[in-house]
């Protein structure tokens, strides 16, 4: 083996093929990716905007509700939540959280029973703005899996939905109370 | 006679120069279109230099479904960057920089994924014939099986005649790695052809 024989290997190595036609034509995939249109790094953000938005909405409305409603003991029961398992990216929150959430759920159709008609349309609509912010949220994470500031801001949802079923929970006990006396 | 095929020779070889002029005049419509979105335009790069992109990416991945998908990428990139392109270079060498570029990408992503290209590699077992025939596809199997380092090097300035300063430049590695790569895969190659028998 000699630097003469390495040199002519270099030397036939010019000779091998440098167009190759693909055994597939490869321009529909092509075409199919160029006309989509081009998706906004900005989107992430706006989401995160609206998320914001909507949970600070949404915490005012529920602050705002406590505070003034006057809340009247009702028999009838119709509410009818649908609450999805927490979630985090591809992972479930822990399971606390997830105790937690789960208990007050399962409370919550009974608390909302002893709401006024209104008082539960307010904690029903407030509950899904902070359930749409949850899934603009989950929905930005998609895009971004690894941005922090949206895991946040999903954590915080979660929170606030928790917050929320809390405060619910102690506003019917609280009419109890007042009632009992 | 030998008047007779003089002219014919000097009318094929004026038809093939004007034939080349001509794609070149189109080559520069169709990238000024291309620039302002004009997918009809980019069809008719892309039909013109798949070959060339594919058969780099090929080279230099040694699989045909990393090929595809390394060439396919390459273009949609090439259509994000169009407006990019001011005519510096060739159109086909700021393709075949992309198409190294996604190369690398991919190898860089499927290194994270556990040398996924590399697994594919090992699973394939000789390199598809690429078009080369005899001794010449011995010698394109023997490039395949190149270190990776070795045979990109090896592929960019032995097979495409780019230079070490442009091979480097396209690889992201330093001239003087360029060259010692290019040497390890002359020996490498030498060793493994030797042993076949192969007349260079």
């Amino acid at each position: 083996m000699t630097t003469e024989y390495e040199d002519r290997i270099e030397k036939a190595a010019r000779s091998l093929r440098t167009e190759i036609s693909p055994e597939r034509d490869l321009w529909p995939g092509i075409a199919e990716a160029i006309a989509e249109p081009e998706r906004s790094r900005w989107t992430p953000l706006l989401a995160q905007a609206a998320a914001v938005i909507l949970l600070v909405g949404g915490s005012s409305a529920i602050t705002y509700m406590t505070v003034k409603n006057d809340v009247q003991p009702v028999t009838e029961v119709t509410p009818n939540l649908v609450f999805e398992r927490a979630s985090f990216g591809n992972h479930n929150l822990g399971p606390g959280f997830q105790d937690a959430r789960d208990g007050l759920a399962v409370e919550l159709d009974a608390e909302l029973a002893r709401l006024s008609p209104a008082a539960r349309a307010e904690v029903d609509a407030n509950l899904e703005v902070i359930h749409k912010a949850i899934v603009e949220i989950n929905a930005a994470l998609e895009q971004d899996p690894g941005n922090t500031m949206l895991q946040q801001k999903l954590l915080q949802a979660y929170r606030e939905e928790l917050s929320m079923l809390r405060r619910v929970s102690g506003l019917t006990r609280n009419v109890m109370v007042r009632n009992d006396i | 006679m030998a008047a007779l095929l003089a002219a014919q020779s000097s009318d094929y070889s004026r038809d093939m120069v004007a034939d080349n002029l001509d794609i070149a005049a189109d080559e520069v419509a169709w990238i000024r279109r291309a620039q302002r979105a004009d997918a009809r335009a980019f069809e008719a790069l892309y039909r013109l230099h798949v070959d060339k992109v594919y058969g780099l990416c090929l080279r230099m991945t040694g699989s045909v479904a990393e090929a595809e998908d390394c060439a396919q990428e390459a273009f949609i990139q090439a259509w994000k960057k169009m407006k990019k392109f001011r005519g510096d270079s060739a159109f086909s060498t700021w393709l075949h920089r992309i198409a190294v570029n996604t190369v690398l990408g991919r190898i860089r992503k499927s290194k994270r994924d556990q040398d996924r290209l590399q697994v594919v590699a090992e699973q394939q077992e000789a390199p598809v014939t690429m078009g080369d025939t005899g001794e010449m596809r011995d010698l394109a199997e023997a490039v395949d099986r190149l270190p990776e380092g070795a045979r990109h090097v090896f592929v960019l300035n032995a097979v495409y005649g780019y230079s070490h300063d442009e091979a480097a430049g396209m690889l992201g590695i330093a001239v003087g790695t360029s060259k010692a790569q290019l040497h390890r895969a002359k020996r490498l190659l030498a060793q493994q052809l030797e042993a076949q028998g192969f007349e260079a």
